[in-house]
């Protein structure tokens, strides 16, 4: 087995590194500049094991990029092989439709500061 | 942990034996018992142990570690399992509402009918370690075996096929119920009914009912049943713990090793979803048969269309070959983060529903099991968490009552674990097409606003980033080099939006 990480590149989630104010102003600052794009936040599950981490978390994401490009994307930033597990949940809970844009999923499932959260994590292993 | 009792099936009192030997298996009990003592050849043993890779440490640690999952894994604890007559009871793609016996009696044929796959101990070392038993450590690889083991039932015999030598029902309790007429009262033999919970012992019912179910048994035409009882004897064979066989423990662990696997190893759904791929692949044993491993949730027909059609593939040029190979469909996903999302579950019980699905291969955390059914917000489950002496295999008329399990086991839906693999079959092209029409149907029926996975027309290259800028073809990393774990990240860059 994969030793568990122990150091990650942030001890804490997004979330609670930064005021909800601190959050949404930056949102704001962001989406005039660049008004096509969705602000995306991509953290490791907690309790992944297999996965890298990766070196960034926010992502600004063109609107009509679809979820299957969005997941090579990022399967490639960490070079992970085809058969390799790799799922991106949305709010830590439910997958998203491979076959969305960004912006439908973006739509539906913004945080109140204007972030989309995502978390990624393969998946977990059995032994007994 | 809760493991299954099945021996209770076997040393319950004379009852038991009496019918085995009324079936014209009177060596049975003794023979079971004999081939507890089957061992490997004693010399792959001294041979392995003279070239001596792994060092004393490691065995002692190998050794200490089965001696105590036998203990553990050998362990039988009685719990009962209760059924209610209220809900029907479903086993892939067959409901059974148990309020009669005749229900009752084919929830048993098309329980202990599948294909049961246990940690096995004392078989033939695994190549490259010292390791001569999965206990501990195999389970998802057993699971991943009896999903396979499905897939092949229903590959190679009728749909309807059930084991006439099934064995009873133990550890269950289903409720009161009447029985339908006056004629068929004891007609057909079923464990604890008719008794308060608990208090009845599966065998009381036994005795009476002999005769009629033989007579029933002669009604199936001799020829055909032989025919189906050497293909199923047969397809055990195939999943031996001894290295030749193909999809036996010895080849997977082989085949694992090309994704960063070793024995001793936890493996994941997914990863075993990819093993079994490979070892249909490879082997000769079954021809016409497919596996394919969906990515990214994602089912891309013509890329099953592509595996099946052979009119597209040149290269055989076997005449006796069918133009459509009959395909396993492999699904990875992970139903949550933490803990499974409950609303996911209608759509679990769904594909349990449906006829083209071969079972759902994940477990309780870190505990592998494979589902096979559900009853109310209950999933059914054969568990590999039996540690078992090996069975040689290669013996003529080897035993398959130690495949078969006979006390079904119940969990409730929230302490599945998310990360599990989905399995489908379809035996030819008019299958495949309402295979996905049907999955597709199971699949718009979840709460969640998203399916748990789609199909999608066209090959997956289709979609793919051709020409993304941020498509780069750097060599894969399949085991994270320990190095890069510890990246260390620079705070102020990591701060910085990433544009796409």
């Amino acid at each position: 087995m994969a030793p568990r990480e122990k150091s990650q590149p942030h001890s804490k989630p997004f979330k609670l590194r930064k005021s909800l104010a601190t959050r949404k102003q930056e949102v704001a600052g962001i989406r005039a500049k660049f008004p096509n794009k969705v602000p995306v936040i991509i953290e490791r599950y907690d309790k992944e094991k297999y996965l890298p981490p990766l070196d960034k978390t926010k992502f600004l994401v063109p609107h009509e990029l679809t979820m299957t490009q969005f997941v090579t994307i990022i399967r490639n930033r960490m070079a992970l092989l085809p058969s390799q597990a790799f799922y991106l949940l949305i709010n830590n809970s439910g997958l998203a439709s491979m076959s969305l844009t960004m912006a439908q999923v973006y739509k539906e499932h913004q945080d109140e500061d204007g972030f989309l959260y995502m978390t990624y994590a393969s998946q977990e292993m059995f032994g007994r | 942990m809760n493991s299954v009792s099945p021996s209770a099936a076997q040393y319950v009192g004379g009852v038991m034996q009496d019918e085995l030997v009324d079936r014209g298996r009177q060596q049975q009990p003794m023979e079971r018992q004999g081939s507890f003592g089957v061992r490997p050849p004693q010399t792959q043993d001294a041979s392995r142990e003279a070239a001596g890779e792994p060092d004393e440490m490691d065995k002692l640690k190998a050794k200490l570690m089965s001696a105590w999952n036998n203990v553990k894994y050998g362990w039988t604890v009685k719990s009962k399992t209760s059924f209610n007559k209220m809900s029907p009871v479903t086993i892939l793609g067959h409901s059974y509402l148990l309020n009669s016996e005749d229900e009752v009696e084919r929830f048993r044929l098309a329980f202990v009918s599948r294909i049961w796959l246990t940690y096995r101990r004392e078989f033939p070392q695994l190549e490259g370690s010292t390791w001569t038993t999965d206990c501990g450590w195999g389970c998802m690889l057993r699971s991943g075996q009896m999903l396979l083991a499905q897939g092949l039932l229903v590959h190679l015999m009728p749909r309807d096929w059930v084991w006439p030598e099934s064995q009873q029902l133990t550890d269950v309790d289903f409720e009161v119920f009447r029985p339908r007429s006056p004629a068929r009262a004891g007609g057909v033999p079923i464990p604890s009914f008719g008794s308060p919970r608990g208090s009845s012992t599966p065998e009381k019912s036994l005795p009476s009912s002999q005769a009629p179910r033989c007579s029933q048994k002669k009604r199936v035409h001799e020829s055909t049943k032989d025919r189906q009882e050497h293909i199923h004897s047969r397809l055990v064979t195939w999943f031996g713990d001894q290295p030749p066989a193909p999809f036996g423990v010895h080849q997977l662990v082989d085949i694992g090793k090309g994704s960063g696997k070793k024995a001793g190893d936890w493996y994941g759904p997914s990863v075993v979803a990819h093993i079994l791929r490979k070892a249909v692949d490879k082997t000769s044993v079954v021809t016409n048969l497919a596996v394919y491993v969906a990515q990214d949730c994602t089912v891309y027909k013509e890329d099953v269309v592509r595996l099946c059609d052979r009119s597209l593939n040149q290269t055989s040029s076997d005449p006796s070959s069918q133009d459509w190979k009959s395909v396993i469909i492999l699904v990875p996903v992970r139903l949550g983060g933490e803990a499974l999302n409950p609303s996911y579950i209608d759509c679990v019980k769904n594909f349990l529903k449906l006829d083209c699905c071969i079972g759902i291969i994940g477990g309780k955390p870190k505990h592998s099991l494979y589902f096979i059914g559900f009853q109310d917000e209950q999933l059914l489950y054969l568990d590999p968490h039996y540690c078992q002496p090996v069975v040689d295999v290669s013996q003529i008329n080897f035993s398959l009552e130690s495949f078969h399990c006979s006390s079904p086991k119940k969990m409730p839906f929230n302490r599945m674990d998310p990360s599990c693999t989905i399995g489908f079959y379809a035996k030819n092209k008019k299958d495949f097409e309402s295979l996905c029409s049907a999955v597709s149907e199971a699949l718009s029926s979840s709460k969640e606003k998203y399916p748990v996975f789609t199909f999608v027309e066209g090959h997956s290259q289709d979609y793919g980033l051709e020409g993304h800028s941020s498509n780069h073809s750097g060599p894969p990393a399949h085991i994270l080099p320990p190095g890069r774990l510890g990246r260390s990240n620079n705070r102020r860059s990591s701060e910085e939006f990433v544009f796409l």
